[in-house]
Order: structure tokens, then C-alpha cells, then sequence
């Protein structure tokens, strides 16, 4: 049994998954920590929960590949891949007819065209500003003052959805504060934010082409809010893994896996490699 | 920078280049104490240069000043200086870099730059060239003179714009007459005409060249280099000289099969203006794929010759007319556009098109969202779509741009692999 | 009297329809004749008329067109009006016209033109260069052969053979219609209280859907209704609105300033209607009348170069002639022209000490806290003072 890991450094959380290969691939375990300051420290720190939630030592993985922002500061990483690449592999093996990947993560929004193996035929991202990102939707629920948690279900609840032209995060602020000051009711309003975000999301995936299955990845999707509002403005269902969160990494650990074939080198995790020991 | 020599081409040209711009403030910094030569600020695109001259005058560029200053990371401070007084965030930039030097006396090289005899502002296509030069006007109390050149909206100029812009060019002749005191020579001006013609010829053969692989330059990042010369020579025996020197350099190049890389892995055609205040770690993202540029659009903003276009000398205001109508890719309309990014694809043999928005540049960039759906949909060539600004630092996220050239690549790296299986 | 105020209703009715439905049932009662509809700023209409055509004003979706397929074609950084204007054709709101004219305004609109060419390829698309030059003797000779130009192609299109007293007849009506919209400002600028600046808005523009015949009746009747209006003057400042002269600000946010305590005694909404500041000439060459009215009996315009008498002088004219206190800038966002022209006008409001304030708009809006606060500042400033 050959083992590899994919670590995601994302802007606010890194992810890792160890996978194992065995005739078929298999996910062996997952870990979630947020990243914080020390980006070197955050990768190091899922890579060893993965290992330690596998109950395997680390020196078993024989390759380990990184991709997000952090993606080069991943000190025991043989190879790096954009999260672009890794989203799309990822999506195909979770969901193997998957043809567009939306993703939206802390920072990015990204629509992707995947071919029937996998790989990226086209891809497009978010413009500069931080429309129809997570980062976008923590302002909002910041201004709203609830948590990041509530307000998919919050917006679940709508029956009249308020109208948000813009999709500029200040402007949007100040669009709450004053449907706020007229009295709108919370739901109906983070009801509108996430329509506008979807239809932004959607005028941006619309740059690629958007052929079903459409496969919805990054941490936005854990809100059932956005997913239902992206599907409203699709006109259908999206596949959405529980493992969404995790695409990226686990698209790098498929690559992994692969990689492994060509490489010469049995073990990567060197305890020296570790972010505290004095380099 | 160790290993500088790996992803770029460093000839005795680039060398050459640095001189005659070097010498070219000079001769700016000399009318600027002494009132000669005369000195009259023009627009590089579809610009008359060889009026000029006609008269012994020099040409201010406020663009290629603008460049020079991001290029050297100098450009924000101005761009805030112009903020100050009103001009927007959503104002160009180059625009802003330009006003704020003004208004902070700064100059690129330190040396002084002249107060315009005359503003003189070719308008073609740009309307912000317009603005800028009404602003400059007001700003340095120069005379100003907007050339108007109507849009080429058809596929060739008619001949009622050929004859709008040759009677407004006369006007300017007598126009510069009375500003500079000079009589028009018109022996001089044929001169410079015949000049431009031999040096875009050299120019043309040096972008074909680049149809060659390996490419023995880079037909964005080292064609910019050579633009400086380019604007300022252009109607010169200098520019003659420099550019058939470049010729010879490149074929030698050639000759010995010795490319950009030591391994050419992809061929690219490049649309739009290059982020110059970052424009080391830009060249930088592509070279570490060792791909290389093998046409660009943003090259023929002086002048789109590579199609078989020269200035005619034995019909001089003609000729100058055409150039400004037809010949620089801001005058020609975004389909035209298209159909030369079509025909670099093709005839250059490229794997891709990289398209940088600039958000200062509304001509440039307004709509490349419909273009790339062009060029990925109809023509089905991988396109990547990035986004900075070509003046304003401001605007330029390292890792995000990073991330999308390396995810770019690895999905052409991929094709290319099935593709050859 | 209230059927007076119904016909704002109705005309802002007009202006809200995105069908067009008025310009099909003109199409239905007009069999065989076609519909030209034309990008701000301005366009030659007296030649569409005399081809038989319809002209129609198009100045974006206003607020009721969300954004499905235009963000894809025009990125960030660009105004509104020109993505609300490709979507339309997208969404097959613009199937009820022939061709669709654009003009050299700025580099934005310039682009939307040949986007739409290659998006629209059964459309009539064309762009006319209007000139920048009018110092130039060559200028007016130069627009009258763009003009030629585009009468050649409305007749290859399907209009009626455009002759002299075609043309001289249309000249006539629009001169008319223009005269009718001066009468209009300079009544608002008197009796400000008794036409409100939203009201005399949607009057105008809604002569863009409708035939120009139909629009003086609608303008003559409402200037006799006017007369008879009466009414308090409220506690105001009188204030010129400069910027909106391309993407069109949301009625709500222009009803919003004079609210908020301002009369607006001038504007440049919809400015290409009212284009030129005298008749032009009759009896020559219509043609070059047109042409020579253009570059030498235009308004002031941030889309139009004229260094013989500079836009800061126009606008520091204007705000002399209305008596106004103030200018207000209604700036629609990502529009160049007007970010430009706002710093050499500001300066010069400032030479002449007439308080100014800055407002951005888009024109899909539908919150205006932000600007209420920021108008009431600037009028409790002013009053204050």
C-alpha cells in the first residue's frame, strides 16, 4: 500500500488529507487547523493531524503535495500545485462526471472547466474586489452582527429577499446598515446578499463554459444559503460533497499519489523539516 | 537576479537603448535651460513624429515618462500627489503619474524636463489622451492643439479621413511655424518619413523572427525594450541604425538556433500593456515556465507594421495621415483587434493567449472579457485573463497573479503532454 | 390637474419599460419602417427622421436589469450603463430595433460598439466620429461626410430616401422640440418650486420613445399646465448638477437631493436632447447646417473637446445664469469624462468660490442613506454658513 498527502494552505484554514492506494484510492483520514500567522507552522500542523487521525507515522507518507496561497511555504512538500488544479482533481475524483467546478474560498471565487479526467480546461477568478468570497460574506455578517454560521440558515428563511445592486463590500455595508435602518428583517436581507453574490458568481463562471455536473468546492460551501442561491440562479442542483472544504486537498493528494510513480524518493517527512526546529 | 542570463535576452542592443534614451533627456534637459530645441509633448500612438522633425524639434512623451517612473517604482508618490487635487481612483494612472511630476517637479532621470512650446495631442482612439493633453495645457499654460483623427470604424480609412487629418496636419505646419519661429523643411520631413519607413521595416523583420523556435527574443518583455528608441528615433538615422543593429543581432541569433530559454516550452501571444511598477516579478512568473512572448499587441500601440504597413515617402502628409488613421493598433477598432491577436496566434504559432487588464486603460481593456470568450469559444485557444494596472502599484497582488499564471501552465502543461501521447 | 400629474407617471412609466412597448406599437402602426436607437451622449436624429425612422434614446437599464451575461464580457472598472446596455441586447430586450448607433464619448462606449457588432452580427451597428477638432476648418466638411456616410447606410438599411426637405422638416420639428426644453429649464429655473427636477426629467426623456411630433404635444401641453400650477416656495439652495450626462442617476436619488433641500435649476441629465444653444440654421445645406451646428452651436460637454471656450467656463456660465448656490457633481461611478472634467471644474468653482460637493452613482441603486447624509450636510453648511 502506497500512501501520499495533499496539504491545502488556504488564506484562513489549511486542510490535509493522507490518501492511500491499494488497487483503488481511498481517503484515509482529513484535518482541519486555521492558519494563521505562521504559515510554515499551520501546514506542518494538519500534515501531522492527518498522520495522527490515519494512525499512521508520517515517514509512511512517501509524498506529500502542496497547493494553496501558502502552497510554497510548505517546507516537506515534493511538488506544488496551484489549488485551481487541485480543486479540479479533486472534484473528479469525489464526483468523477463532473464537468465545472465552482469554487468559493476565503479570497477567491473561481469557476473551472474540467475534462472527463480531470484535468483543467479553463478557468476564470474572481475580480480584484472581494466579491463573492468568504471573506465578503464574514463582512457581512460582521456588519449584521451574527456569526459566519448563521446567516446561510438565516437566509434560508426569506421570503422576500432584499435588493443589493452592488457587489462592492463597502457599498454592500452601507446597503445593510440602511435596509437595516428601514426596518428589513435580517433574513431578507442576507437573502439578498447571497443573490447577489451568486449571480455575480455565476456572470464570472459564465467567462468558462458551465456543462453539468457542476460541482460546488471551498469552504463557502458548508453555507446551505449560498449553495441554494447559486442553484436558484443556475436553474439546477449543484453536487456538493461533504468533503467540498477539503477538494483542494484532496486533489493534491490524487497528484500525490500519481507523482509518486515518478519519483525515486520513498519517505518525505524528515523530522528536521519541522517549522520549530531552529531554521 | 543570479540567474538573470537564464530567462532573458541581454544583447549590446540593450545597451544601445539605454544610451539613446539617456540621450534623449539630455537633449529635453538642454531645452529646458536653454529654450532649444523646441520641445513639444505628443502621444505615442499614431503620433506624427516626423513633423517634428521637420523642425528640429524634440518630442516630450509623457508616457513613456510615466512608464519609466513605475518601472523604477517611483509612480505612487505622483499618483497621490494628483489624487490630492481631485482626480479619482479610477483615473488613470499614467494620467496621474504625469500631473502629480508637475505638480511635484519630478522627472524619472532627475533632469529637467521642458515646458511644451506646444501641447500637441494626436487623438487616436484614446479619448483619455485627450483629457490629459487639455490637462497638461492648463497645467503648464501651453498652447494646445488636439489633432483629430477620426476612429477607424470600417475596415480601411475613406478618403474623407485621409483628407480631414492631411488639412488639419497642414494647419500644424503652420501652426509650429509661428510657435517655433522655424521655417517648415520640407526636404527634412520626406527625410524622416523615409527614415520611419526603413525603420519599421527593420522592425517588421525583427517581429518575424519571433516566428521562429526558439524565438530569439521576447516579443513583450525585450520589444519593450526597444519601444523607447522606437517613439523617440523613429524619423531618424539613429533609429535606422539602432534597429538594423537589433536586426543583425537577432538573425545571428537565430542562425545558431539560441532562444530566449535554453528549451522554449510554450509560445505566447500577450494583449495588453505590462505592469510596469512590477515589472521584473511579471517577466519573472513567465520565465520560470520558460515561456516565451512571440507576439503582442501592446507592441503596436507605436505602430502595427508587422501586416506589411509603411510609411509611403513619396506621399509624406499622406503617409502620416495613414499611420495615425490605420497603423496603430488604438486607432483600430476591438475587432480588428481580435483579428490580429487571431492571425499572432496562427502565423506565430502560440499555445495561448495571456490577456492582462489594466484598469487604467479603458481603451485596452474595456471588453477583453468578450474577447477572451472569442478567442477561447470560436478560435479555441486557452486563454488566461489576469488583472493589474500599468501605473498604479496599488493595484498588483503578487500571489494572486502568481497563482494564476502557475495554474494556467499547468493545465497547458497538461494539454500539451495528451496532446503529444 | 390630476391628469397633469399623471403624465409624470406615465412618462416615467415610459422610461421604466425595458420591452420597449411603445416602440412596437410604433413599429406595428408604421409597417416596413425601422427603429434606430442611439448610445448617449448625442446622435443626429434629424436624419433618422428624415429616413422614415424612429430615433430611440437608449440610456442603459436603469435599476431593473440584474446582470447575468455582461459581466463576463466587460470586467471590473467599467461603468454601468455599458453593461446594462450589452445585457439588454443578450436578454433580447433590443430585438425591437434595425441598428443601434454609438459615438466617440470615451473608450468604454467605443469598445461596447464593436462588442455589440460581433455579438449582434444582424444588427445595424455602426460608430460615428463626431470631431474633436473645432478649431479646424476641415471639421465641419469632415462630420457632413460622416453624415453622408450614415445616410447612405440608413438607406441600405431600409429607410426611405433621405431628401432635403426631409431633412429640412425634421430640422424644423427638433428645433422645435429643443426650444420646448429650453422653455422648460428656464421655467424651472424661475419657479423652481413649481416643477421639481425629477418631474422635468422623466418629461424629457421620454421623448426618446416616442416620435418627435408626439413629444412636442406632450411638452407644449405640459408647459400650458404649468403655467397654471401654483405652489410655496420651499427653504432651498438652488444647485446646478453637472456628470450625469451618459449613465442616467436612479429617479429616486434626484428626487433624493431636492429633498433633501435643493432646487436643481439646471442639469445635464439627458443632455443630448437638448444639444445645441440656437436653432440650427435653415435654408443651406442641411446636411452641413447639422454638421456646422455640431462643431460650432453645441452645449459644452465633458464628451466633446472645445478649447475656444472651455467646459469650466460653460459650467461657470451656467451656474451665473441660474443663479445657483452650488454645484453638485452626480458622477457615475467608473465614468472617465466625468472624473477628468470634475478636477479642472473644480478648480475653477473654486477661483469663483462656488461651494461644490462630489457624489458617485450607479444606476442600479436602491439604497440612498449614504447620499441623503452626505446632500443634507452640504445644504446644513451652506445655510448655516
Amino acid at each position: 500500500m502506497r500512501i501520499a498527502a495533499g496539504v491545502d494552505v488556504g488564506s484562513t484554514q489549511t486542510k490535509a488529507v493522507v490518501m492511500a492506494e491499494n488497487g483503488g484510492k481511498t481517503i484515509l483520514a482529513r484535518a482541519l487547523v486555521d492558519t494563521g500567522a505562521n504559515v510554515r507552522k499551520a501546514a506542518e500542523n494538519a500534515f501531522l493531524a492527518a498522520c495522527h487521525n490515519a494512525e499512521i507515522p508520517a515517514t509512511d507518507v512517501g509524498f506529500v503535495v502542496g497547493t494553496g496561497y501558502g502552497r510554497y511555504n510548505i517546507s516537506f512538500g515534493n511538488a506544488q500545485l496551484t489549488e485551481i488544479s487541485c480543486h479540479a482533481r479533486g472534484a473528479h475524483f469525489v464526483c468523477p462526471t463532473t464537468r465545472t467546478v465552482i469554487d468559493m474560498g476565503g479570497q477567491d471565487a473561481k469557476a473551472i472547466s474540467v475534462g472527463s479526467d480531470g484535468q483543467v480546461l479553463d478557468f476564470v477568478m474572481n475580480d480584484k474586489c472581494a466579491a463573492g468570497t468568504g471573506r465578503f460574506l464574514a463582512n457581512a455578517a460582521d456588519v449584521m452582527g451574527i456569526g459566519l454560521d448563521e446567516i446561510g440558515p438565516l437566509s434560508q428563511r426569506s421570503t422576500r429577499p432584499v435588493r443589493i445592486a452592488t457587489v462592492c463590500t463597502v457599498f454592500v455595508e452601507s446597503d445593510i446598515l440602511s435596509y437595516l435602518a428601514q426596518g428589513k428583517k435580517g433574513e431578507d436581507i442576507m437573502a439578498g446578499v447571497h443573490l447577489a453574490i451568486a449571480k455575480r458568481t455565476l456572470s464570472l463562471a459564465r467567462r468558462v463554459s458551465i456543462e453539468p455536473d457542476i460541482t460546488m468546492t471551498g469552504g463557502v460551501a458548508r453555507n446551505l444559503g449560498m449553495v441554494r442561491a447559486l442553484e436558484q440562479v443556475l436553474g439546477t442542483k449543484m453536487q456538493v460533497s461533504p468533503d467540498a472544504h477539503f477538494m483542494g486537498a484532496i486533489g493534491a493528494a490524487v497528484f500525490a499519489l500519481e507523482k509518486m510513480d515518478q519519483s525515486f524518493e520513498s519517505s518525505t517527512w524528515r523530522p528536521e523539516h519541522a517549522a520549530g526546529s531552529g531554521h | 537576479m543570479g540567474d538573470a542570463k537564464h530567462t532573458e535576452y541581454r544583447g549590446s542592443i540593450h545597451q544601445r537603448q539605454k544610451e539613446l534614451m539617456l540621450k534623449w533627456y539630455e537633449r529635453l534637459n538642454e531645452a529646458a535651460e536653454t529654450g532649444t530645441p523646441p520641445a513639444i509633448s505628443l502621444m505615442i500612438s499614431g503620433n506624427c513624429v516626423e513633423l517634428l522633425e521637420a523642425f528640429g524639434a524634440v518630442p516630450i512623451y509623457p508616457e513613456v515618462n510615466a512608464l519609466q517612473l513605475a518601472i523604477r517604482h517611483q509612480s505612487l508618490e505622483p499618483i497621490l500627489a494628483a489624487e490630492e487635487i481631485g482626480y479619482a481612483p479610477d483615473n488613470c494612472a499614467y494620467v496621474k503619474a504625469d500631473i502629480g511630476c508637475y505638480l511635484k517637479g519630478i522627472t524619472p532621470t532627475g533632469s529637467k524636463l521642458p515646458k511644451p512650446d506646444l501641447v500637441l495631442c494626436n487623438f487616436v482612439g484614446c479619448n483619455t489622451y485627450v483629457k490629459w493633453f487639455e490637462h497638461t495645457a492648463v497645467l503648464t499654460n501651453s498652447k494646445l492643439y488636439v489633432l483629430d483623427v477620426p476612429f477607424l470604424r470600417e475596415d480601411n480609412p475613406s478618403q474623407a479621413d485621409i483628407d480631414y487629418v492631411v488639412r488639419q496636419l497642414k494647419e500644424l505646419v503652420s501652426l509650429l511655424e509661428q510657435i517655433t519661429g522655424r521655417q517648415f523643411d520640407y526636404d527634412r520631413f520626406v527625410e524622416a518619413v523615409r527614415c520611419s519607413a526603413q525603420v519599421e521595416d527593420l522592425w517588421s523583420q525583427i517581429k518575424h523572427l519571433a516566428r521562429r523556435s526558439p524565438s530569439p527574443f521576447d516579443a513583450y518583455f525585450d520589444a519593450i525594450t526597444l519601444m523607447g528608441p522606437l517613439y523617440v528615433y523613429r524619423g531618424t538615422p539613429e533609429g535606422v541604425e539602432f534597429f538594423r543593429a537589433a536586426l543583425e543581432e537577432m538573425q545571428a541569433k537565430v542562425a545558431i538556433g539560441q532562444g530566449v530559454y535554453d528549451q522554449e516550452k510554450f509560445r505566447l501571444v500577450i494583449e495588453g500593456p505590462p505592469p510596469y511598477p512590477y515589472f521584473r516579478t511579471f517577466r519573472d512568473m513567465f520565465a520560470k515556465w520558460k515561456a516565451c512572448t512571440v507576439a503582442s499587441t501592446y507592441s503596436t500601440v507605436g505602430g502595427l507594421w508587422e501586416f506589411g504597413a509603411r510609411h509611403d515617402p513619396d506621399h509624406p502628409f499622406e503617409a502620416v495621415a495613414l499611420h495615425m488613421l490605420a497603423h496603430n493598433v488604438t486607432n483600430r477598432n476591438y475587432l480588428q483587434r481580435y483579428e490580429q491577436i487571431r492571425r499572432y496566434l496562427e502565423d506565430w504559432n502560440a499555445d495561448g493567449l495571456i490577456i492582462h487588464f489594466v484598469k487604467s486603460c479603458r481603451l485596452f481593456s474595456a471588453g477583453q472579457g468578450d474577447m477572451r470568450d472569442y478567442v477561447t469559444k470560436t478560435l479555441g485557444i486557452p486563454t488566461l485573463y489576469i488583472e493589474s494596472d500599468l501605473e498604479d502599484p496599488r493595484y498588483f497582488s503578487e500571489a494572486q497573479t502568481r497563482n494564476r499564471v502557475d495554474a494556467f501552465f499547468e493545465a497547458l502543461e497538461h494539454s500539451k503532454l495528451t496532446a503529444a501521447v | 390637474m390630476l391628469t397633469f400629474e399623471r403624465t409624470f407617471e406615465q412618462c416615467q412609466e415610459l422610461i421604466a419599460d425595458l420591452s420597449f412597448e411603445r416602440v412596437h406599437r410604433w413599429k406595428e402602426q408604421h409597417p416596413g419602417a425601422r427603429v434606430i436607437g442611439y448610445f448617449p451622449v448625442y446622435a443626429p436624429v434629424e436624419i433618422i427622421h428624415a429616413a422614415g425612422m424612429l430615433p430611440v434614446g437608449l440610456n442603459g437599464g436603469g435599476d431593473r436589469l440584474d446582470i447575468q451575461y455582461a459581466d463576463a464580457r466587460f470586467g471590473s472598472f467599467i461603468c454601468s450603463i455599458i453593461k446594462t446596455t450589452l445585457e439588454m441586447g443578450l436578454r433580447d430586450h433590443l430585438k425591437v430595433f434595425d441598428g443601434i448607433l454609438f459615438s466617440s464619448i470615451c473608450d468604454s462606449a467605443r469598445n461596447l460598439c464593436f462588442v455589440m457588432k460581433r455579438n449582434f452580427p444582424d444588427l445595424y451597428i455602426d460608430f460615428l466620429h463626431l470631431p474633436h477638432n473645432p478649431s479646424s476648418t476641415a471639421s465641419v466638411d469632415f462630420l457632413a461626410s460622416e453624415y453622408h456616410r450614415l445616410i447612405k447606410e440608413l438607406e441600405r438599411i431600409g429607410g426611405k430616401p433621405v431628401t432635403e426637405a426631409g431633412l429640412q422638416q425634421a430640422i424644423a420639428l427638433y428645433s422645435c422640440n429643443r426650444q420646448l426644453i429650453r422653455s422648460l429649464y428656464t421655467f424651472r429655473a424661475q419657479k423652481p418650486h413649481l416643477l421639481r427636477a425629477w418631474e422635468s426629467y422623466v418629461l424629457i426623456r421620454a421623448g426618446h420613445f416616442m416620435p418627435v411630433e408626439e413629444h412636442n404635444s406632450l411638452l407644449e401641453e405640459s408647459l400650458k399646465q404649468l403655467s397654471q400650477r401654483s405652489g410655496k416656495p420651499r427653504d432651498s439652495i438652488r444647485v446646478v448638477v453637472e456628470g450625469a450626462f451618459c449613465e442616467q442617476p436612479p429617479l429616486d436619488l434626484i428626487k433624493l437631493v431636492e429633498d433633501a433641500g435643493c432646487y436643481v435649476v439646471d442639469d445635464d441629465f439627458v443632455i443630448g436632447q437638448s444639444w445645441f444653444v440656437e436653432d440650427v440654421p435653415v435654408g443651406g445645406d442641411p446636411v452641413f447646417a447639422l454638421a456646422d451646428s455640431y462643431v460650432n452651436r453645441a452645449v459644452y460637454s465633458s464628451v466633446r473637446h472645445d478649447f475656444r471656450a472651455p467646459r469650466w467656463e460653460g459650467l461657470a456660465e451656467k451656474v451665473k445664469r441660474s443663479k445657483a448656490n452650488a454645484v453638485l457633481f452626480l458622477i457615475a461611478k467608473f465614468c472617465e469624462p466625468a472624473y477628468f472634467d470634475y478636477v479642472l471644474f473644480k478648480k475653477k468653482l473654486e477661483e469663483l468660490s462656488v461651494p461644490h460637493l462630489l457624489l458617485e452613482f450607479e444606476e442600479k441603486q436602491f439604497t440612498f442613506d449614504r447620499v441623503r447624509t452626505e446632500v443634507e450636510t452640504f445644504v446644513e453648511s451652506l445655510v448655516f454658513d
